[in-house]
């Protein structure tokens, strides 16, 4: 099985998605036979008709991005705007997708996830459906323990994919666990991110007292 | 009001909208409101490119320095805004989603628990009411608008505001006023 992997982070360098798919990939690469090309869109942006014709070519493709307002990065976009010439053509690949965000709820992803099954369909391509990971900033500063459960189920769909060629929906649902979150887990979580993931970096840069700052006022 | 209204028509010539929106911002003017149109696509937007200095560096100012900064500082002091684009496989313009993403540094990275969910927490005082006027393209259907509508909603609530209305630009003009007009 041939795939190709879009990483449509607009942060390559310390793209969270990225960090997840590794996982993913080294278990698709389990079943003998199976080749993984990564292509990352930000540096094909200025040449975006030629990825589009190593989608074309390609037999799975998984386009994976951060949620950015409520939708895909604006140069994910691009990417898809570039893809409209292929609409109907024969031999598309299977297509699905990988979108991760911040917060931790998975509610917030599955409205764009809605688009990406239409997207599939739009362009005639058999749609293998979205991997949806709450709770992703900062990977590097969360605790392992958490990471390690994130990367290991990103391995299991990654293997199974590698087998059958299809998203579990059982490991899917698992990882897109917590959908919505209870009160006192919220009362929990959001101090350890306000502090421990921004003020952290705010005090580090020595604006910590400009936090609130409103400096687009007239 | 001041109403502003951000033109993310990529090709100014082909389809209706900048006609429409020549059409609607004079009957927004007569209508005795303030607008204001920015034609993106004559402006210089990069994308955002997830560095997070807008919040953790220079709070409430991108590090990216075009023309993006002048459409936040705009939007802020607006009552009303409106997202205008034609449907491009199935969602606005990349034109206009980027100029959407450049409005991060106008919400705080905090969070807090909103009716139930996690979202961010307001910078500033005041955010204006969104509202989207979309060109349908030949394969828009009902799920498209569905789709599009709803993800419109989320971003709404995700820049602490509401969404005010929808409309394409097969509408009568009068109609889209009638509706900034009760917002």
């Amino acid at each position: 099985m041939q795939l190709t992997f879009i990483n449509g982070s607009p942060r390559p360098a310390k793209s969270n998605t990225g960090r997840l798919m590794e996982h993913f990939i080294r278990g698709f690469l389990e079943t003998a036979g199976n080749n993984c090309e990564t292509e990352v869109l930000a540096r094909h942006r200025k040449n975006l008709p030629a990825l589009a014709e190593k989608f074309a070519s390609s037999e799975k493709v998984i386009i994976g991005f951060p949620l950015y307002v409520d939708a895909m990065p604006g140069s994910v976009k691009e990417f898809i705007e570039a893809l409209e010439p292929l609409t109907g053509r024969k031999n598309l690949p299977a297509l699905g997708f990988v979108v991760q965000c911040g917060f931790p709820e998975t509610a917030h992803l599955r409205f764009v996830a809605r688009y990406c099954e239409k997207l599939a369909r739009r362009l005639g391509c058999q749609p293998l459906g979205s991997i949806l990971k709450g709770g992703c900033e900062g990977l590097d500063v969360q605790p392992d323990f958490l990471t390690a459960k994130y990367f290991s189920s990103f391995y299991a769909i990654g293997a199974h994919f590698g087998k059958a060629g299809n998203f579990d929906e059982t490991l899917i649902k698992k990882l897109a666990h917590p959908e919505h979150m209870k009160a006192e887990n919220m009362l929990q979580l959001i101090p350890f991110i306000n502090q421990g993931l921004w003020d952290a970096q705010m005090e580090k840069n020595k604006v910590l007292d400009k936090s609130f700052d409103r400096p687009l006022l007239p | 009001m001041k109403i502003l209204i951000l033109n993310g028509n990529p090709s100014g010539a082909k389809g209706d909208m900048d006609r429409y929106i020549d059409r609607l911002s004079e009957k927004i003017t007569s209508a005795g409101h303030d607008a204001q149109v920015l034609v993106l696509r004559d402006m210089k937007i990069n994308s955002c490119i997830g560095c997070f200095n807008c919040w953790v560096k220079t709070p409430g100012l991108c590090s990216i320095k075009d023309d993006a900064r002048e459409v936040s500082r705009q939007y802020i002091v607006s009552d009303h805004v409106i997202f205008c684009s034609p449907l491009i496989m199935g969602f606005v313009s990349s034109l206009l989603k980027n100029t959407m993403d450049r409005n991060l540094p106008l919400i705080h990275p905090h969070l807090e628990d909103l009716d139930g969910e996690i979202h961010h927490k307001k910078r500033y005082d005041k955010y204006p009411v969104i509202s989207f006027l979309l060109e349908k393209e030949a394969c828009t259907d009902d799920e498209d608008i569905a789709i599009a509508t709803d993800i419109f909603r989320r971003q709404a609530i995700n820049v602490r505001t509401s969404l005010g209305f929808v409309r394409l630009t097969q509408s009568p003009v009068e109609e889209v006023l009638h509706a900034i007009n009760i917002h």
